[in-house]
C-alpha cells in the first residue's frame, strides 16, 4: 500500500501554505475566466502557462495552479449556465437543463452549491479510481515499446472521431490538421527544415500557446461580434446558499453512479466530459422514470451531469499522467505546460517525480473543497461580473491574449501567426469543425512521428513490428471497432430517416 | 453546402501544395529507415482523402438555434476586427504595449457597441493597469516603445 504513502506525500506538497495560496488564487482566477464569455478552460489554462513560467513557479506549483484554474473555469461555466441559461461550453449544456429552472424557482444558491458538491464527489470518486488504477497502468505501460505507443496514439485519434457523434469525418480532419501542424519546424532526427518557408521564426515549430490562443480566443472574439445583443438578465441568487443534508442525500446515489460512469468515460481517450455529462443525464432520466421532473428543475438532473463532468475531468488525467497521451483539449494544454518545464508525462513520471503527480492529485481535492466553500461568500460578486458588457470585455480579452502570446518568445511574428490561426479557426468553427481535436493532434503528432520512426528503426524498416505483439494487435482490434462504430450508427440513423420518410 | 465544398477544395489544394513542398525533404545522411518526409506526407494523404470525400458529399451544418445568419454588416465588422488585430500585432513593438492597446482597444470597444467616452476611459485605464500588472508585478516583459522616455 505504498500508494497511500505517496498520496500522503502528495497532500504534504499540496498543503504547504505556498501551494494552498496558489490553489486559492487559481480557483478564483479560473472562476472569473470561466464566467466571462469568450474564455473557457482551454484558453484560460493556456493563458496562464507563460505567466506561471514568468513568475518562476516551481513545476509542481505551476501544475497545481493550472489544475485549480481548470476546475475554477468549470465552476465559472456552471454559474453562467445556471444563472443565465447560457452554457459556456459543450459540457455544461446538460447543467443548464435543470439548473436554470432551479434558479428560476429561487433556488439559485442551492443549485450552485449542490453542483459544486456533486462535482466534488465526482472528482473524489475519480481520484480514488486514479489512486487505484494509475500506478497499475503506469507499471503496465513500461512494457510499451515505440510500436505500442504509436498504435496507442492511432487508437486515441480514431477514438476521437468515433466518439464525436454526428461528425466523425470533420473530427478526423481536424485531428489530421493538428498532426500535420506538429511537423512544421526543424526535424529533430535529420535537421531538415520542414514547411518553414525559410522563416526563422517557424524553425522552432508553431508555439503551442500561440496555436491554442489563436484557435480559441481569437476565433471566439470574432464569433462574439455576431452576437451584439446582450443575453437575458441573470437570475438573482438570493435566499439559501447551501444545500441541506436532505437534498444532498437525495442525490447521493446519483452521485455515486454518475461518478463511476464519468470516470470510465474520462479515461477513454476522446470521450471526455461532454459525452459523459450527456450520457449520465439521459441514463438518470431513464432511471427516474415518471417520478422525475427532469427539465423542470430536478435536483438529480443537475447532480448527474455535474458529477460526471467532475469525474471525467479527473479521469482524463489518468492517460495523460500514465501514458503521456492526453484525452481532452485541456489535458493537451497541460501536457504543453509540462513540456515547458521539460517534464515528459509517461510511466516513468510516477517513479521519477512522485511529488508532481501526487501533489497534483491531492491539489485536485483541495481545489474542489475550496470551490464549495468559496460559493457561499463570493457568489454575489461572481454574479456581478456577469453584468460586464461585451464592449468593455472583448478588447481586454484581446489585449490579454496578445500579452500571453508575446510572453512566450517576445516576437511580433507570433502575434501575426495568432491572428492568422484565429481566422482559420473562425472559418473552421463556422463550418462546424470541432477545434479541440486540432490541439490533441498537435500534441500527439510529435510523439507519434518519433515513435513510428523509432519502431521502424528497431525493425530496420519492416512494418510488421506495428502488429507483431499482442498489445498492438489488441489495440488494432479496438481501432477497427472504433472506425466501424460511427459508420454503423450513421447507417442506422440514415435508414431510420429513410423509413420515416417512407411512412409519410 | 457550397461554402463547405469550396473550403474542402481549397484545403485540398493547400494539401497538394504542401505535399509538393515536402517531396524533396530528404536527410543528407541517415541512420534510420524512415526519413523526415514520410510522416507529413502520410498525414497530408489521409487529409486529402477525407477532404475529397467532403467535397463530394458535404455534411449539413447544424446551426444552434439562436445563431443569426451571417449578413453583410456582420462580415464587415469581422473584417474590421481582423484588421484591428493585425494592426495591434504590427504596432505592438514600435509603439509599445500601452499605446498600441489604447489605439486598437478603443475602436474595438466601439465595434462591440460601446459609447465613446466610456470606451476611451475604460480602455485607457485597463491598458495602463494591465501593463503594471504584467510587466511590474508578474515579470512578463512588455515593450514600452514610444513611452521609453518616461522610464528614466
Amino acid at each position: 500500500m505504498d500508494t497511500l504513502g505517496y498520496l500522503g506525500q502528495g497532500f504534504g506538497v499540496a498543503l504547504t501554505p505556498y501551494n494552498l495560496i496558489t490553489a486559492l488564487s487559481g480557483t478564483l482566477i479560473g472562476t472569473v475566466v470561466g464566467l466571462l464569455p469568450g474564455l473557457g478552460p482551454i484558453n484560460g489554462v493556456a493563458l496562464l502557462i507563460p505567466i506561471a513560467f514568468a513568475l518562476g513557479l516551481p513545476p509542481e506549483s505551476a501544475l497545481i495552479l493550472l489544475a485549480a484554474v481548470y476546475l475554477g473555469c468549470e465552476y465559472g461555466g456552471r454559474i453562467s449556465s445556471i444563472l443565465l441559461n447560457i452554457p459556456g461550453e459543450a459540457s455544461t449544456v446538460m447543467t443548464a437543463l435543470d439548473g436554470y429552472p432551479m434558479a428560476r424557482q429561487g433556488m439559485a444558491g442551492v443549485a450552485l452549491s449542490l453542483s459544486a458538491w456533486s462535482s466534488f464527489i465526482g472528482a473524489l470518486i475519480a481520484t480514488c479510481g486514479m489512486v487505484m488504477f494509475a500506478p497499475l497502468l503506469a507499471k503496465w505501460a513500461i512494457a510499451f515499446g515505440p510500436a505500442e505507443y504509436f498504435v496507442l496514439m492511432v487508437f486515441a485519434i480514431v477514438c476521437l472521431g468515433g466518439m464525436a457523434g454526428d461528425r466523425p469525418l470533420k473530427t478526423f480532419v481536424a485531428a489530421l490538421i493538428g498532426l500535420f501542424l506538429s511537423s512544421i519546424g526543424i526535424d529533430a532526427n535529420s535537421g531538415v527544415y520542414r514547411f518553414t518557408g525559410d522563416n526563422i521564426h517557424l524553425a522552432d515549430g508553431i508555439q503551442f500557446v500561440v496555436l491554442v490562443l489563436g484557435l480559441f480566443s481569437i476565433s471566439e472574439i470574432l464569433l462574439l461580434l455576431e452576437k451584439t445583443h446582450r443575453g437575458q438578465e441573470a437570475v438573482k441568487a438570493t435566499g439559501r446558499m447551501m444545500f441541506n443534508v436532505k437534498e444532498a442525500s437525495s442525490v447521493f446515489f446519483v452521485n455515486i453512479r454518475c461518478g463511476l460512469m464519468g470516470f470510465i468515460m474520462g479515461v477513454l481517450p476522446g470521450a471526455g466530459a461532454t459525452l459523459a455529462s450527456a450520457v449520465t443525464y439521459m441514463a438518470e432520466k431513464r432511471i427516474a422514470g415518471a417520478s422525475g421532473k427532469f427539465g423542470q428543475g430536478d435536483m438529480r438532473g443537475l447532480a448527474a451531469p455535474e458529477t460526471a463532468i467532475g469525474a471525467a475531468a479527473c479521469g482524463a488525467l489518468v492517460p495523460m499522467l500514465t501514458l503521456g497521451v492526453p484525452g481532452s483539449g485541456t489535458t493537451a494544454v497541460m501536457i504543453g505546460a509540462l513540456s515547458l518545464y521539460n517534464i515528459t508525462p509517461g510511466p516513468l513520471l510516477f517513479q521519477q517525480q512522485p511529488d508532481i503527480v501526487w501533489g497534483l492529485i491531492a491539489s485536485l481535492f483541495v481545489a474542489n473543497i475550496m470551490l464549495v466553500i468559496l460559493n457561499i461568500p463570493m457568489i454575489r460578486i461572481f454574479t456581478r461580473i456577469l453584468a460586464v458588457p461585451n464592449w468593455a470585455l472583448v478588447p481586454v480579452i484581446a489585449i490579454i491574449t496578445g500579452i500571453g502570446v508575446y510572453a512566450v518568445h517576445a516576437t511580433t511574428f507570433d502575434l501575426f501567426l495568432m491572428v492568422g490561426i484565429g481566422i482559420f479557426g473562425y472559418i473552421l468553427r463556422k463550418l462546424d469543425f470541432p477545434l479541440s481535436p486540432i490541439l490533441l493532434g498537435f500534441i500527439l503528432g510529435g510523439l507519434m512521428e518519433q515513435n513510428l520512426r523509432r519502431a521502424l528503426s528497431i525493425s530496420n524498416g519492416g512494418l510488421e513490428i506495428l502488429w507483431s505483439s499482442p498489445i498492438t494487435l489488441g489495440m488494432w482490434v479496438g481501432t477497427a471497432f472504433m472506425l466501424v462504430f460511427p459508420l454503423i450508427r450513421i447507417w442506422r440513423k440514415r435508414s431510420r430517416q429513410r423509413r420515416a420518410l417512407a411512412d409519410v | 453546402m457550397v461554402i463547405q465544398r469550396i473550403f474542402a477544395v481549397v484545403l485540398l489544394l493547400v494539401c497538394i501544395g504542401l505535399a509538393m513542398m515536402a517531396w524533396p525533404y530528404q536527410a543528407p545522411f541517415s541512420y534510420e529507415p524512415v526519413g523526415p518526409r514520410a510522416f507529413p506526407l502520410l498525414m497530408l494523404a489521409l487529409m486529402g482523402i477525407s477532404l475529397l470525400y467532403m467535397a463530394i458529399r458535404p455534411t449539413p451544418i447544424v446551426h444552434s438555434e439562436e445563431e443569426p445568419a451571417l449578413d453583410r454588416p456582420t462580415l464587415i465588422k469581422i473584417g474590421i476586427c481582423t484588421v484591428l488585430l493585425l494592426v495591434f500585432a504590427g504596432l505592438f513593438e514600435p509603439l509599445g504595449f500601452v499605446l498600441s492597446s489604447i489605439l486598437v482597444g478603443i475602436p474595438m470597444a466601439r465595434l462591440y457597441g460601446g459609447r465613446w467616452l466610456p470606451s476611451v476611459v475604460i480602455i485607457t485605464l485597463m491598458s495602463i493597469a494591465l501593463y503594471v500588472l504584467f510587466d511590474k508585478v508578474m515579470d512578463v516583459p512588455l515593450p514600452l516603445g514610444l513611452l521609453d522616455v518616461l522610464e528614466n
